[in-house]
């Protein structure tokens, strides 16, 4: 019920309002523009998200069932592109490929693949990580070969969990609009780049309305092919709860671990370095200069507000955030685990994704903005528009853990006179905490890196780390760049340290459980 | 036809309502202790002492609220028309002053001192309905140090950025994803009237680079900043900014000049949201940012000109920010009802 009166209210009720002025004045409309975006869309979506898979799987993999010094250090940093604004994603792999590759569909498919690593990554380990590890070492002591084995033995297990981050990625992709903008050219254009120019440029409601419903139509197939490739894939997996992670053995494995982590380290941190040279050097050569502006940036007649606050503002929308996505989404999940229309819930639960996120934005100002529902000035507004991003993330990682618990548990334990909660908290409760802990955690980072909706909503004498971080970056001069580039060092720091802390609190939960 | 009827109803009452007032005299002054909420755009800065000086003199408390850039701003005031989320709202330009008035988003008022505005300035108010409070102008800029290095001489007009001397060396914004970039693709309009798409035939020939951002066009591409192309659209005020925003020891003069033909001047205006609550007050604060103190914060609050007359410039600007003796301007209307033809043609020549 919960997370139906939560969407309802925060989703539904902004995007009737700006739907129903929307359509007011409504003519004829040419669509044929919008279908063909929609299908180059489509195909960059699908590049991008074949690469996602093809490079996340194995590190996935080797973050699962293995247990090496470094690992918590490779989990976390894989996450931290999907919490960078995508300016400086951008701006960060303008500066490390200069002028080598021109703008346009290979430098966006290579961003969207940078960012949803994380998505494949934490998705498909969260399941990978509970798979029994014994059908491997059975199948390989039987002679099979380490791929066959993968194929035979994990794939069909991991096959829930592959095709809802696939689906996932494919709708960001698809939807995406910082890194199209900043790193695309007219072959990347996506339906959400028509839906802003129409909306804010030239104010044609009726035109943005259509497109956006255009790409919702497209997103929900996505999501429903995603949502049944995942709902047939149920019974066949099996789970262990009590292992400790093997460390490598052999010499291949180590080989294989290495290369495997080295490479994702590498993938993820080559962009980065230029950030933190960034804010480390002006025209002269190496300087702290730019860091120790960071407290007092007032400095001159500009005022963006001190950075530390912003600092400050971001780890607060990121807990309130964490929070309510948190519950939102597990109790969703939860319902399209128990409920008799699971799949239905599902995809309802998971359109968020695919609504334009200009039409969002304008809706909640209109919503939530003036009389009645005014949540302008709480410290509400943000994070409330920060879960209808996350929640759907939440599910996606609680979903496929709670689905390979073993159900016959909650039966037994009716069966024995529990309450149907208390039957359900048996059965499912010791993988839940580890799991909503991290999938929480996951909603906090997509808070932090969050920077349209924030834009939108934050109030100007409160801005958060990624609008300061664009604020800067809109002027000119060498210590806007610098202070950005030190803010951006900060967010990857601070994520880096919020996902290395979660991560660990699961794993001691997961020890004791 | 008949909401035009009901437009000039709410236009006589408004004005009428307004003559009551001007005869009530010393009343419209002491509004008392009232918030006004300021409707703004993501770059909007004025310094909090201003703020705190018309708390008390007026006792107006002035609440800030953005809403993304000035597009975003206005496309939400436009579908919120009538029933506001804020009493007054600034930074609406040029390009956008005839759609926002047409949608009927301004209550009737200028500014009781729209006489100590530069005359040029006076002339669009949307049929009476905002007040202009600052202009800047959008220019190519340059990179001085890369053309002596290269030996070769600084342009003078766009006309010569077609020419085989400057291949490959101008960045431009995609009109349709960035401010500046749409201002130069004005500009252009402006300037070469119909033929203006040869225009960018021959820019396209002889090499230009599009950027979909202000942010990757001079920040990246721009050889003043580290990249490779010594031209780039950007504004007027960029020169000083390049010094205020430099590190310490400040340079004593910026690397960087302005390119003063074919650029693009924008005005932002401020008006009074129809449907507030507090329309005296909401009208004392449209006044209070074209007075004299918060006018001359205006320059380096937000690199642009203060549009009062005879305000007092920073020497930072009267040094080093550009004068455009001939600015290109386009009547808001004419925007209005031919911006998405412009952009599609842009669009075609442009193979984006």
């Amino acid at each position: 019920m919960l997370p139906a009166l939560f969407l309802s209210i925060s989703l539904g009720y902004p995007l009737v309002s700006v739907l129903q002025r929307s359509f007011a004045d409504i003519q004829s409309i040419d669509l044929s523009p919008q279908l063909g975006i929609a299908a180059s869309a489509a195909l960059q979506a699908f590049i991008s998200m074949t690469g996602a898979l093809l490079i996340g799987i194995p590190i996935a993999g080797v973050l699962a069932t293995y247990r090496f010094r470094g690992r918590a250090f490779v989990q976390a940093i894989v996450t931290v592109p999907f919490v960078l604004p995508t300016v400086v994603i951008a701006l960060a792999f303008r500066e490390l490929l200069g002028t080598t590759l021109n703008s346009g569909l290979v430098l966006v498919v290579i961003a969207h693949i940078y960012i949803n690593l994380a998505v494949v990554v934490r998705i498909v380990g969260a399941t990978w990580q509970q798979l029994d590890q014994r059908m491997v070492i059975a199948a390989r002591s039987l002679g099979a070969s380490s791929i066959r084995a993968f194929i035979t033995v994990t794939l069909p297990q991991l096959k829930a969990a592959v095709s809802s981050a696939a689906s996932i990625v494919f709708v960001f992709c698809f939807t995406s609009l910082g890194v199209v903008l900043v790193l695309g050219n007219s072959s990347t254009r996506t339906l959400e780049t028509q839906i802003l120019r129409e909306t804010s440029l030239l104010l044609d409601f009726p035109t943005a309305a259509i497109t956006a419903v255009l790409q919702l139509i497209v997103v929900t197939i996505a999501l429903v092919l995603g949502a049944r490739a995942s709902m047939n894939s149920t019974s066949k997996i099996r789970t262990m709860r009590f292992s400790r992670l093997p460390r490598p053995h052999g010499l291949r494995t180590h080989i294989y671990v290495i290369t495997v982590a080295l490479t994702a380290i590498i993938l993820v941190t080559l962009p980065l370095i230029s950030l933190v040279s960034g804010s480390l050097r002006d025209t002269n050569g190496w300087t702290l200069e730019w860091w120790q502006s960071l407290t007092d940036l007032e400095a001159g007649t500009t005022r963006l507000g001190s950075p530390i606050m912003a600092i400050a503002t971001s780890l607060k929308y990121a807990f309130f955030t964490g929070v309510i996505a948190g519950v939102i989404g597990v109790l969703a999940a939860m319902s399209v685990l128990s409920h008799r229309l699971g799949r239905a819930v599902l995809i309802i639960a998971l359109a968020p994704l695919g609504i334009s996120a200009a039409t969002l934005g304008l809706g909640f100002m209109l919503s939530f903005g003036r009389a009645p529902f005014d949540l302008r000035g709480t410290d509400l507004l943000v994070p409330l528009a920060h879960s209808i991003v996350a929640v759907p993330l939440v599910i996606a990682v609680v979903l496929p853990t709670l689905r390979a618990s073993d159900r016959r548990v909650a039966i037994v334990a009716s069966a024995l006179g529990a309450r149907p909660s208390r039957a359900f908290f048996t059965a499912y409760g010791p993988v839940l905490r580890v799991v909503a802990i991290a999938a929480a955690g996951l909603a906090a980072c997509v808070s932090l890196g969050e920077f349209g909706a924030a834009s939108f909503l934050a109030r100007s004498s409160s801005p958060t780390v990624p609008v300061q971080i664009v604020k800067l970056l809109q002027r000119p001069g060498e210590q806007s760049f610098g202070v950005a580039c030190a803010l951006s060092v900060i967010l990857v720091i601070g994520t880096l340290a919020l996902v290395a802390s979660i991560d660990s609190l699961g794993a001691k939960r997961w020890k004791r459980s | 036809m008949f909401s035009s009827v009901i437009k000039k109803i709410a236009v006589l009452g408004a004005s009428s309502s307004l003559a009551l007032l001007a005869a009530c005299g010393s009343s419209q002054e002491q509004a008392g202790p009232v918030t006004v909420t300021l409707l703004t755009h993501d770059s909007f800065v004025v310094s909090e002492a201003l703020v705190a000086q018309l708390k008390k003199e007026t006792g107006i408390t002035l609440k800030i609220t953005t809403a993304g850039d000035a597009g975003a701003m206005v496309a939400g005031a436009v579908l919120a028309a009538g029933s506001p989320s804020a009493d007054v709202m600034f930074g609406v330009d040029n390009t956008l002053l005839a759609k926002a008035a047409n949608a009927d988003v301004f209550s009737a008022y200028t500014s009781k001192n729209l006489d100590s505005v530069i005359p040029a300035l006076q002339t669009d108010t949307g049929n009476g309905v905002v007040t202009p409070i600052d202009y800047g102008d959008v220019c190519v800029n340059i990179d001085d140090a890369w053309f002596v290095q290269h030996h070769v001489p600084i342009p003078t007009t766009i006309e010569q950025l077609t020419s085989p001397m400057y291949k490959d060396l101008l960045v431009v914004e995609d009109p349709a994803t960035s401010s500046p970039g749409l201002a130069f693709m004005l500009a252009t309009k402006a300037k070469f009237g119909d033929k203006w798409t040869n225009y960018w035939k021959k820019l396209e020939a002889n090499g230009v680079q599009i950027s979909g951002s202000w942010t990757d066009a001079y920040e990246s591409a721009f050889s003043a900043s580290g990249g490779t192309r010594p031209l780039v659209v950007s504004y007027a005020t960029s020169p000083p900014a390049e010094i205020v925003y430099a590190q310490n020891p400040k340079p004593t003069k910026p690397s960087t000049s302005v390119l003063t033909d074919g650029c693009y001047r924008q005005i932002e205006f401020a008006g009074v949201l129809r449907g507030t609550q507090n329309e005296v007050a909401a009208q004392q604060v449209v006044d209070w940012l074209l007075s004299a103190p918060v006018q001359a914060d205006v320059p380096l609050s937000m690199f642009v000109f203060p549009a009062r007359v005879n305000t007092p410039l920073p020497t930072v600007f009267t040094n080093f920010a550009a004068t455009v003796e001939h600015p290109e301007q386009l009547s808001a209307t004419d925007v209005d009802a031919n911006l998405r033809t412009w952009l599609n043609q842009w669009g075609q020549v442009m193979g984006r």
